[in-house]
């Protein structure tokens, strides 16, 4: 009897143990895939403006180098200003265009908190539902793509960046067109890889990668990487491709966030078609 | 001092070095300093494995929420917690311990600390690592990572011993 008892104390640790274990794992494997509260991330209240306290300070440290960023970006947009290019024709006159509608607004927002060197890497946000942002929407800086908003809460937002196993974006070969997926090994911040492309046609080095705009996340062409590396998958016809990334994302502060303006059309018809393939 | 009020402040201060500081250092390698075990480790050794249980899982909670890791830090933090009366076990000294003493490297000495702790911080940093990878065929880089940040982690703990906590005296 006395020898029950005790293996009912020893068993009850392994239980609670077991309990725990069991709450903290599927935690874990449930919130890499979706999110269902934000109160576990540093999208929540508490953490969010404790980062942001932090990052008040810590801001400063790549101060100079962002405002060079921003200037180049400034510079680029202001050439494109019409007080920039001489009139050669006196004659011309200014019309509305109703052949263009604008698709995609840009919100602009800053990296409070972000990782590098973990397995899958998520960055915070500083604003969040209340200026717009919601999930699924993608997130670019200058250089190129940096990932897609994974969780919001009222004023912040977590990133899931192109820092993780697999992010559900389609790229492609800027001049051959072909397509395949951005994938992340986990080791290196500056290298990713591209898969899924069939092997059938030549692919040069430093070929530039961007995103084909398929999903209605990106618009198609904003810059991905660089191809730095070239092999062949044994045993099938797929190229195995390494990447150059073209953003630093150790070094990304201010990003903007796309909205898409037409996103709801274009899941509302995907979805009509879907509906009719099933009947 | 009181013990609760000292063991809540300590709290509050591993978490905040932990995910404000030190989850922002980053060396390369994959390295990364993870200091809140030796928390758990300094807490005395008269602690039942239910509190230390219940201690490691709000710990690994807070320190989750604020590194968007989901319970990664919790599991590993849980491992930790569960396997150090083993250890203790395993490492007895002749005399036994003084249940009222924290086991701190001042109080019990370099060659059990490095020994129990060292042994206790591989378990943690191997599984935290596992998990984040979950991939069979990814334990030469698994590895790698954990022989890597092990020694840094474990430096680190000592050191900040040898800065903030006294050698505690008994009759």
């Amino acid at each position: 009897m006395r020898n029950f008892i005790a293996f009912i104390k020893h068993f009850r640790n392994v239980l609670i143990f077991a309990l725990l274990q069991g709450i903290a794992l599927s935690l874990y494997f449930t919130f890499v895939q979706f999110p269902r509260t934000q109160y576990l991330t540093t999208a929540a209240s508490i953490q969010g403006s404790i980062l942001e306290a932090r990052n008040g300070i810590t801001k400063h440290f790549n101060l100079s180098k962002n405002n060079v960023r921003l200037q180049k970006e400034n510079i680029e947009l202001l050439e494109e200003l019409p007080k920039s290019f001489i009139k050669l024709e006196g004659k011309l006159v200014k019309i509305d265009d109703t052949l263009h509608r604008q698709q995609y607004e840009y919100i602009p927002g800053i990296i409070i908190n972000s990782t590098h060197s973990k397995r899958e890497n998520y960055f915070t946000l500083n604003i969040g539902s209340s200026q717009g942002i919601k999930r699924g929407m993608g997130v670019f800086s200058t250089n190129g793509i940096v990932g897609v908003i994974h969780n919001t809460s009222e004023h912040y937002a977590v990133i899931k960046t192109c820092l993780t196993k697999k992010l559900n974006t389609s790229i492609m070969l800027e001049k051959t067109g072909q397509q395949g997926f951005l994938e992340w090994d986990g080791v290196n911040a500056r290298k990713g890889s591209m898969t899924g492309v069939s092997n059938d046609l030549k692919i040069k080095k430093w070929a530039k990668v961007v995103t084909r705009g398929g999903g209605g996340i990106f618009p198609r062409g904003l810059p991905v990487g660089k191809i730095s590396r070239v092999e062949v998958v044994e045993g099938e016809s797929l190229w195995d491709l390494t990447m150059i990334f073209a953003e630093d994302f150790r070094k990304v502060q201010n990003v903007y966030i796309i909205k898409n303006l037409l996103l709801d059309e274009q899941r509302d018809i995907e979805k009509q078609t879907d509906y009719e393939d099933q009947e | 001092m009181n013990k609760l009020l000292k063991n809540s402040l300590r709290f509050v201060l591993f978490l905040l070095v932990q995910t404000l500081i030190l989850n922002q250092i980053e060396i390369g390698f994959g390295i990364q300093l993870m200091i809140y075990p030796l928390f758990i480790m300094l807490l005395s050794f008269d602690t039942g494995v239910l509190s230390l249980l219940a201690i490691s899982f709000t710990l690994g909670i807070c320190i989750d929420a604020f590194s968007n890791t989901f319970g990664l830090h919790t599991s590993s933090l849980l491992v930790f917690s569960f396997l150090r009366p083993v250890i203790f076990k395993l490492f007895d000294t002749r005399e036994g311990y003084d249940l009222l003493l924290e086991p701190t490297v001042l109080n019990m000495g370099n060659g059990w600390f490095i020994k129990s702790f060292g042994s206790l911080l591989l378990i943690h940093h191997f599984w935290f690592y596992l998990l984040e990878m979950f991939k069979l065929n990814d334990m030469g880089y698994v590895l790698e990572k954990t022989v890597y940040s092990l020694p840094l982690s474990f430096f680190l703990c000592v050191l900040l011993q040898y800065l903030f906590v006294n050698k505690q005296y008994t009759k």
